[in-house]
């Protein structure tokens, strides 16, 4: 009962628990039977909204008025510029990697170049650079899709040990950020920077190298995120980041981190993520029009968004 | 007087003696197209036949300008500002894919009146005084229904996969398959995702659903996310039901490997890109001068068993197959219509 206590506490336990209700109600459809696929599903695909929902929880974590409005942009054009570069080539599976991450290391420097030197919020700064990079993304392949490496596509799509591959990706990535967070002094400075960044300032904490890091962390894994998602899906195409805007942002806040910014926690991505995934899958297995099924994803989504949020402001 | 009449008496008649002549009253005229979106491939093939048709048009002295442009964020107020440009810049004709039917009426209106040709395609307009070349969506939701029905004649269950919520085309094509599901009632729709017309939504909505559907025997779409689809399907150890393609080249190319490896039918159906080149001509035709109604139809572009090879050898690498229009096919569709 006292770990159960503690555990009420966690300002993530409710995606959690709203991800396991609506599990619960979804495979009930089949009494059981569809239980072993559609966990798996919701492991695949929630392993995308993962990595990009972890590096825009580091970027909210800055505080108000930090957001990453290119995270599809960047995952579009890594995985085009990737896949292009790889062309259908096993050997090619590591330069492209890595083609990918410097397109977010590219893009992130870019976006807090704006930020920074020409003093334009990062909402107007990241829509901008959303802009050029989707212009890119579109100029360098004209929306041809190209098949992912064999390696890389059977890599993706399979699973070890019942958990799908992706989801171990996401795994790994979310320990070393949880380990950033929780346990090193860069996830100090960002969780001082969000609760207070002239206190932080003051403190000595080096902000603007902080903020930067930041920013770029937050392009890369989106560039991760769009290298797996062309693979998996059997290639890049120009409008596969598009959902990954909403979801990045909406995953954090479910998630139970502060929107305002200096308290952020990594198991509520997980749950926020598996979440979403499953909220359509129910809705989508009970046969709900679209019309009511948005209605009802946007009640759903509120109500946990209440259920976490009210519950920390009692605890405060 | 008289030199004027004896002028268009000449005309008359060189008209008469050259029905299809390129060097038309057109030649000083210049079109505009104004295209709302060019994220996705069959945009892309839209503009990249656009500027091919209407590039050699220019060349030939057909017309004298045939300039496209698309507005960065798919909005119809901001497509709207762009037709008050294009009037400004005084283009003769304006082609337009537009954002909504509805929403950029008022632009519209505004370019009749100050005498300019709308010719409205694929994303049409419902302003009175513009063509319309409509696409008869709802046909090609009901012939999906048909084709089944033919190949499996028991009927069984059906996936339909939708497009992207909220938009008429995508009401239109379901409203078409609902109706080939009442015409052939041995068809059952188990469950219906929506796909946003792209293969890598189709994929998570199918997988998502798929595990609490019973046996699926077809699954019908609305193009570009069938390749989506069967991935989903091939993920688990389910038996490939028919899916109907939308002419995509992963999807051709998916059902070029299957029908070697296992002998797999279906049928593809969609809109060539293309159909740009149409409105352009179409448009070339009503400034010459030609009687042209003003609801149209485009014609479908099906790709069947025995025509895949062919289609799909002309379909570019993550393109979609397409076809080209010629001043003679507008003429055609043209006439069609009286």
């Amino acid at each position: 009962m006292i770990s159960f206590g503690r555990l009420a506490k966690k300002p993530w336990i409710w995606s959690w628990i709203a991800a396991f209700v609506v599990w619960f109600a979804t495979i009930m459809v089949t009494g059981g039977a569809s239980t072993l696929g559609l966990s798996q599903a919701a492991l695949t695909f929630a392993a995308f909204s993962i990595i990009v929902g972890i590096g825009q929880m580091f970027v909210i974590t800055l505080g108000p008025g930090n957001i990453d409005l290119s995270v599809p942009a960047t995952m579009t054009l890594a995985g085009t510029v990737a896949l292009k570069l790889m062309n259908v080539d096993n050997s090619m599976v590591v330069p492209g990697l890595l083609v990918a991450v410097l397109i977010g290391v590219a893009v992130g420097v870019g976006n807090y170049a704006l930020i920074k030197a020409l003093r334009i919020p990062p909402i107007i700064a990241t829509l901008s650079m959303s802009f050029i990079v989707q212009s890119a993304a579109i100029w360098t392949n004209r929306g041809l899709r190209i098949k992912p490496p064999a390696v890389l596509a059977d890599f993706t799509t399979s699973s070890t040990l019942g958990v799908p591959n992706v989801a171990l990706v996401a795994l790994g990535l979310s320990l070393i950020a949880w380990v950033l967070l929780e346990k090193s002094v860069y996830g100090r400075w960002i969780s001082a920077i969000g609760q207070s960044m002239a206190a932080a300032r003051m403190a000595g904490i080096p902000v603007d190298g902080a903020r930067f890091v930041t920013y770029l962390f937050c392009a890369v894994l989106a560039s991760v995120a769009g290298y797996l998602l062309a693979c998996f899906s059997g290639g890049a195409a120009l409008n596969m980041g598009a959902e990954y805007l909403l979801m990045s942002i909406a995953v954090v806040v479910i998630g139970g981190t502060a929107v305002a910014g200096g308290d952020s926690n990594v198991p509520g991505i997980w749950g926020a993520s598996l979440f979403m995934f499953l909220v359509v899958s129910m809705l989508n297995t009970y046969g709900i029009g679209a019309g009511i099924r948005l209605i009802m994803t946007g009640l759903i989504i509120i109500s946990v968004i209440m259920l976490a949020g009210g519950r920390r402001t009692g605890m405060r | 007087m008289t030199i004027r009449k004896m002028l268009m008496a000449s005309v008359a008649v060189a008209c008469a003696a050259m029905p299809v002549s390129a060097l038309a009253d057109t030649a000083d005229k210049k079109i505009a197209l104004s295209n709302n979106y060019a994220g996705n491939s069959w945009r892309q093939a839209m503009l990249t036949s656009w500027e091919k048709v209407t590039g050699e048009a220019v060349t030939a002295g057909v017309v004298a300008a045939a300039d496209p442009f698309t507005t960065a964020e798919n909005q119809a107020t901001e497509q709207a500002a762009q037709i008050q440009n294009m009037i400004l810049q005084g283009y003769d004709a304006i082609v337009i894919n537009a954002a909504s039917p509805t929403a950029l009426n008022g632009a519209v209106k505004e370019a009749c009146d100050a005498g300019v040709t709308v010719v409205s395609f694929d994303g049409i307009v419902t302003e009175p005084c513009a063509w319309r070349i409509a696409v008869d969506f709802k046909e090609m939701g009901r012939s999906q229904v048909e084709y089944l029905s033919g190949k499996l004649p028991d009927g069984g269950n059906l996936l339909e996969i939708r497009g992207l919520a909220g938009v008429f085309v995508d009401d239109e094509i379901s409203a078409g398959i609902h109706e080939g599901v009442a015409q052939f009632p041995q068809f059952k729709i188990a469950g219906s995702v929506h796909g946003d017309w792209a293969q890598d939504v189709a994929q998570k909505a199918v997988a998502g659903i798929l595990p609490s559907l019973p046996e699926i025997v077809g699954v019908v779409t609305q193009g570009g996310d069938g390749y989506g689809a069967a991935q989903a399907i091939a993920a688990t150890d389910r038996e490939m039901p028919i899916i109907v393609m939308g002419n995509r080249e992963d999807e051709l190319k998916w059902w070029k490997e299957q029908k070697d490896a296992n002998g797999y039918e279906t049928m593809s159906v969609s809109i060539a890109p293309g159909v740009s080149t149409l409105a352009f001509w179409v448009a070339q035709q009503i400034l010459d001068g030609k009687d042209v109604s003003k609801d149209l139809v485009v014609p479908f572009l099906r790709i069947d068993q025995d025509n895949l090879e062919e289609n799909l050898a002309n379909t570019q690498a993550g393109g979609v197959a397409n076809v080209e229009y010629s001043q003679e096919d507008a003429i055609k569709v043209i006439e069609a219509a009286k």
